[in-house]
């Protein structure tokens, strides 16, 4: 076990949330996508913390921040989804393109 | 007394110059009550002013050494223009020729524009002329005669189109200003080069330095060119003779004046200048050259021609080819005395034919006839005037044609054989402009042809009485040869060319038997003559077309190309603008990409020399 796999987990991680966040058409696939993202941004903080700061582990404590932010950004982001879908009856990213040029 | 008259001869050009500004009130938008006459007798009263004083002033230099003044007009730096005047016994005499023939034209005008409303202009035009050509002959500066020459273009353009509602006036207008342009502007490329090279444009100094100067053929050669390309768009030589022609569609008293002294105002200053041309054996070659083609073709063209005021052009661009002639062989004063003589007669002609005109309203030589009968006086001064024009003893241009011929016999003996052809073909063409204008029956234009008014027949008879006093004249100023001095193998084929050329003239056109009008056998070659050799077709195709071409393209050029870069600026600009709007996709999901690749680049783009090496520390 070495932080390198550790960080290209991680980094694979975000790569699917990035894949994820881009080509899903449904609005909720889109904030999963995202939680994906914060979480391999998680690992990340865990793995810096566990093997370069073993005494302070900062890392952990901002692990927390980042899963609390993560939670209320979800749910501000479903009440988005929310408010969106009851104007136009659809979740359907691609239906959502009317501030254009 | 008479010294204050000489030494105050630069007023002359003043007193016409008054005139033409006390004229210009009387044009029909300022003073609207009374009528323009007062206009024409201002000017004529100033110019007879000026006659009188420059007549007393010549009584006074006579004998004497010429004297000089000079004017500082500019100082500049290290230049310094001078106004020089020469008060000599020729200039004066010059100063007498333009302001008598000025007089005689503007009496002539008097009854002339009768019926006419346009005397302030046309008298403010002529005074112009005046006082002009009287500040061109007694200035002794080639600058300043350059300004003059050019005022007196422009004074050409304004009395050409005095009559500005006729198209023909208006192109004719156009012609006369632009041939004589081009010429004059060369003429500055030779004022200009002629500065740093003799260091004065002060004619008397100019031939002092003309005496010892050392400089390049070449030079010398291109400098002599160009000194000459003003005089020939001037005195109207081959190939800037077209505006002449046209010039023709002027008000007749106008046509006086150009005739005898505006194109004498460039071979004035070619005579002045020649000490400089003489420097050149090229310049002299081409003004002989150029002189001897205009005189043949300008005296063959005269006699094809049937419009009378035309006919009589032609024959002035032939004797002004003879003053070309003149000064390429190095006679500046055969050359003046040829000006003089030919002004006389000159202006004799044209006040006959413009009586003529004035009353028979045609100038087609084919629809006049039988005039002699009822206009005797017109016929006698045309007579008197054409046998002046040519070599006709005792009368005046014979003098100056058989000197010129004596002086050209040991040296150029093929210049005196076109002397004596240029001189048969006058003889023949004014022969039968008074043939038919004079001789025959009467045609229906002509049947009731009265006299014409006092203005018009005083000076064209006192013209006449001067012509005939004029070998006298001569003979009391010492310039003719004595008889047994003159030299009878030039001046014999002279007078019998003339004789021939005037015979055989009145023989065809007098002779009921050949039919009229004349039809040379081969029609071509009268074409070939009757329309000027082609000319006006010929600056269209060259010049013209050139020029035309050449805007042409200039202007597409700026239209499209200058234009165009800039425009395209804008244009791509605009259609940037409009492509790259749809970036904003309204896509978040596009959004989202953007921001992605821009901070991987940018991440990249900062991170790039660290990852570089970081392949360095993970390889060992």
């Amino acid at each position: 076990m070495q932080l390198q796999y550790c960080l290209i987990l991680a980094a694979a991680l975000f790569c699917i949330g990035i894949y994820g966040l881009i080509t899903s058409r449904n609005a909720v696939r889109v904030l999963m996508s995202i939680e994906l993202m914060l979480n391999a941004v998680n690992l990340n903080l865990m793995g810096f913390s566990n093997f370069l700061d073993p005494s302070a582990i900062k890392g952990q404590i901002f692990t927390i921040f980042v899963i609390t932010v993560a939670a209320a950004e979800a749910a501000v982001g479903l009440a988005i989804i929310l408010a969106i879908y009851r104007n136009r009856e659809t979740v359907d990213m691609e239906q959502f393109n009317l501030l254009k040029w | 007394m008479q010294q204050m008259f000489s030494e105050t001869i630069w007023l002359v050009p003043l007193y016409a110059l008054i005139g033409a500004v006390l004229a210009l009130p009387w044009s029909p938008g300022i003073i609207r009550q009374t009528g323009p006459r007062p206009a024409g007798y201002i000017n004529t009263l100033m110019t007879l002013l000026a006659f009188v004083h420059s007549l007393f002033a010549l009584r006074a230099i006579w004998h004497q050494p010429p004297q000089y003044l000079s004017i500082n007009w500019l100082h500049a730096a290290s230049l310094n223009i001078t106004f020089d005047i020469e008060i000599s016994s020729v200039t004066v005499g010059a100063l007498i020729l333009v302001t008598g023939l000025n007089l005689l034209a503007q009496i002539y005008a008097i009854g002339y524009l009768e019926m006419d409303w346009g005397w302030a202009r046309f008298y403010s035009l002529l005074a112009l002329f005046e006082a002009g050509m009287c500040t061109l002959v007694i200035c002794n500066s080639l600058f300043f005669s350059y300004v003059i020459l050019e005022i007196l273009t422009l004074g050409t353009y304004l009395l050409i189109g005095f009559w500005f509602n006729q198209s023909l006036v208006v192109t004719g207008a156009r012609d006369a200003f632009l041939t004589k342009r081009v010429g004059d502007l060369i003429l500055l490329m030779g004022v200009v080069a002629l500065l740093p090279l003799a260091g004065t444009w002060n004619y008397r100094e100019l031939a002092e330095w003309a005496t010892t100067a050392t400089i390049d053929p070449k030079i010398a050669t291109l400098l002599s060119l160009a000194l000459i390309a003003g005089p020939l768009g001037k005195c109207a030589q081959f190939p800037l003779h077209l505006w002449l022609d046209e010039a023709m569609e002027g008000p007749m008293p106008a046509t006086i004046l150009r005739n005898t002294i505006i194109v004498s105002t460039g071979a004035w200053v070619l005579i002045k200048l020649q000490p400089v041309l003489a420097l050149s054996p090229v310049a002299s070659t081409v003004m002989i050259g150029i002189g001897a083609v205009t005189a043949i073709g300008a005296g063959l063209i005269a006699i094809a021609q049937i419009d009378i005021k035309r006919s009589l052009s032609y024959s002035v661009s032939a004797y002004m080819g003879l003053v070309f002639i003149a000064v390429g062989t190095q006679q500046d004063e055969t050359a003046l005395r040829l000006l003089f003589t030919y002004a006389i007669a000159m202006a004799i002609l044209v006040m006959s034919i413009g009586g003529i005109v004035w009353n028979n309203i045609t100038q087609d030589l084919t629809q006049y006839g039988g005039l002699w009968s009822r206009r005797p006086i017109s016929g006698i001064c045309y007579l008197v005037g054409a046998a002046s024009l040519v070599a006709f003893p005792p009368l005046g241009c014979f003098w100056s044609l058989t000197e010129m011929a004596d002086n050209l016999w040991n040296t150029h003996p093929w210049l005196v054989g076109v002397l004596v052809a240029v001189n048969g073909l006058t003889a023949f063409s004014v022969t039968r402009e008074f043939s038919l204008i004079f001789g025959g029956k009467p045609k229906p234009m002509t049947v009731r042809s009265p006299e014409a008014l006092w203005s018009l027949v005083l000076p064209m008879t006192i013209a006449m009485g001067f012509a005939l006093h004029v070998p006298i004249l001569l003979h009391q100023w010492n310039l003719l040869p004595e008889w047994e001095n003159l030299n009878l193998t030039v001046a014999t084929p002279l007078v019998i060319s003339t004789l021939v050329g005037a015979g055989g003239s009145a023989f065809i056109y007098l002779n009921d038997k050949i039919a009229k009008p004349i039809q040379l056998k081969p029609k071509a070659v009268q074409d070939f003559f009757a329309y000027d050799l082609y000319t006006a077709k010929l600056y269209r195709v060259t010049i013209i077309f050139v020029v035309g071409l050449v805007s042409q393209i200039i202007y597409w050029f700026d239209r499209y190309l200058v234009d165009g870069i800039i425009n395209l600026v804008g244009l791509v600009t605009i259609f940037s603008g409009e492509s790259l709007k749809y970036n904003v996709s309204g896509q978040t999901q596009f959004y989202f990409l953007s921001i992605l690749l821009g901070v991987f680049l940018f991440v990249g783009v900062v991170c790039f020399p660290f990852l570089s090496q970081l392949h360095l520390i993970i390889s060992p």
